[in-house]
């Protein structure tokens, strides 16, 4: 069928003239042009070690819990790229390139002085409190899925979070725990020597969400358990 | 005047659109519309924040004509119809189209690159002042856009209304 080989070739044919910027085991990640605007484009490809009918629910479902959260965190106020388009035949995700931004990770490893890093580990603990009480759950915290848009004011620090692949809504407090122990030990493996630094992390966390009490108490429950380890014998 | 953006992912259509305030002949020019004398979509442009609303109503119908998931029986149908936050056809219709009783209108064209379009001709047929496109903003009803997509001041602090219109638009089937 002409049709279906024309549509078939539109977006990977588009893809092929775009810069390739990151090949992950579950997407590649590109930059182009869309619609005369910068975009990033995340195209989850087909896996062939899966099942074919698996790899289809399994990604289609990826992608619309990704762009369902994005869609939550948004509306609550939270900093994330918008989308401008998702073509579920080819599971990709076309999203607003935020031009001009580093991540926290590289910007942490660049150097910046002790003042800055409290600063920013604070708004990191608020935008995670925020995401949080909106029952977002990222499931992927690390510094390189948060960006810094450099601010004209020094006083506001810009942080858009991204790759919300993993990411499920849940109201437990264990689920929100689980997520914040991804990110420490993400954090303290990336960042040598940052463990004070993480706690005023939790304690800006804290003071930002209204329902961390029971979340931090599961943190230290996780903690002393591992992650994934009922203790139901 | 006139806005034209190819659609990169579809390198045989162009999006051409139009903007006209003070019209007088609304009911005539949907008349035209239906009976294809016009073969393009009319929108309120009360309801439109920006061009790239447009284009990303667009893209989206044009993507679902090519593999034949058009949820409306035309593409411009289709085109208003990805304006709408709702999944409502008739809503769609309603809200986003022109009404008799417009006076501004928002004529958008889906064409060949290389056919000779002639916009003069349906430019001739609009009784009323042709302005440039990027001035749709200013025909806009911000207070109507945010009732109906219901935008919240907080989601404004991450971004523009547009943001906010065009993310939803994209995620519709899934939210």
């Amino acid at each position: 069928m002409a049709q279906s080989n024309s549509l078939k070739a539109s977006v990977p044919a588009y893809l092929k003239e775009a810069q390739l910027i990151k090949q992950g085991a579950e997407a590649r990640v590109y930059r182009a042009t869309f619609l005369g605007r910068p975009v990033v484009i995340k195209e989850r490809f087909t896996k062939l070690y899966r099942h074919p009918e698996v790899d289809e629910k399994l990604t289609r479902r990826r992608t619309t819990q990704e762009v369902r959260s994005i869609l939550r965190c948004r509306r609550a106020g939270i900093n994330a790229p918008v989308v401008y388009f998702v073509d579920y035949t080819t599971h990709c995700i076309f999203l607003e390139d935020i031009v001009q931004s580093v991540s926290v990770r590289d910007h942490i490893a660049s150097g910046q002085t002790p003042q800055h890093l409290q600063a920013l580990v604070e708004k990191i603990g608020e935008v995670l409190a925020q995401m949080h009480d909106e029952d977002v759950i990222h499931g992927d915290l690390t510094t390189s899925n948060m960006l810094l848009i450099p601010g004209a004011e020094h006083q506001h620090i810009h942080l858009v979070m991204i790759d919300f692949g993993l990411s499920y809504i849940s109201a437990l407090p264990e689920d929100k725990g689980v997520d914040l122990y991804v990110l420490e030990k993400a954090f303290l493996s990336t960042h040598p020597k940052t463990e004070t630094l993480f706690e005023r992390l939790l304690k800006s966390y804290s003071a930002s969400s209204k329902k961390s009490p029971a979340v931090i108490k599961k943190l230290d429950e996780v903690r002393l358990r591992g992650r994934k380890r009922s203790m139901v014998g | 005047m006139q806005l034209t953006q190819d659609l990169e992912l579809f390198p045989e259509y162009t999006v051409t659109q139009l903007l006209f305030k003070d019209v007088k002949n609304a009911t005539e020019l949907r008349k035209m519309a239906v009976n294809g004398e016009i073969k393009g979509a009319l929108i309120n442009p009360s309801m439109v924040v920006d061009a790239f609303q447009i284009l990303v109503a667009a893209n989206k119908a044009v993507h679902l004509h090519e593999i034949g998931k058009m949820k409306t029986r035309s593409l411009y149908s289709e085109i208003i119809f990805n304006l709408s936050p709702t999944n409502n056809i008739s809503e769609a219709f309603k809200r986003f189209g022109v009404s008799d009783s417009d006076s501004a209108v928002h004529i958008v064209l889906v064409h060949n690159k290389e056919e000779n379009l002639n916009v003069d001709d349906i430019i001739s047929k609009v009784d009323g002042q042709q302005i440039p496109v990027d001035q749709v903003s200013d025909l806009m009803d911000a207070a109507k856009i945010k009732k109906l997509y219901k935008v919240a001041p907080q989601e404004e602090k991450c971004g523009s209304l547009l943001d906010a219109v065009v993310c939803r638009m994209a995620t519709k089937d899934v939210a």
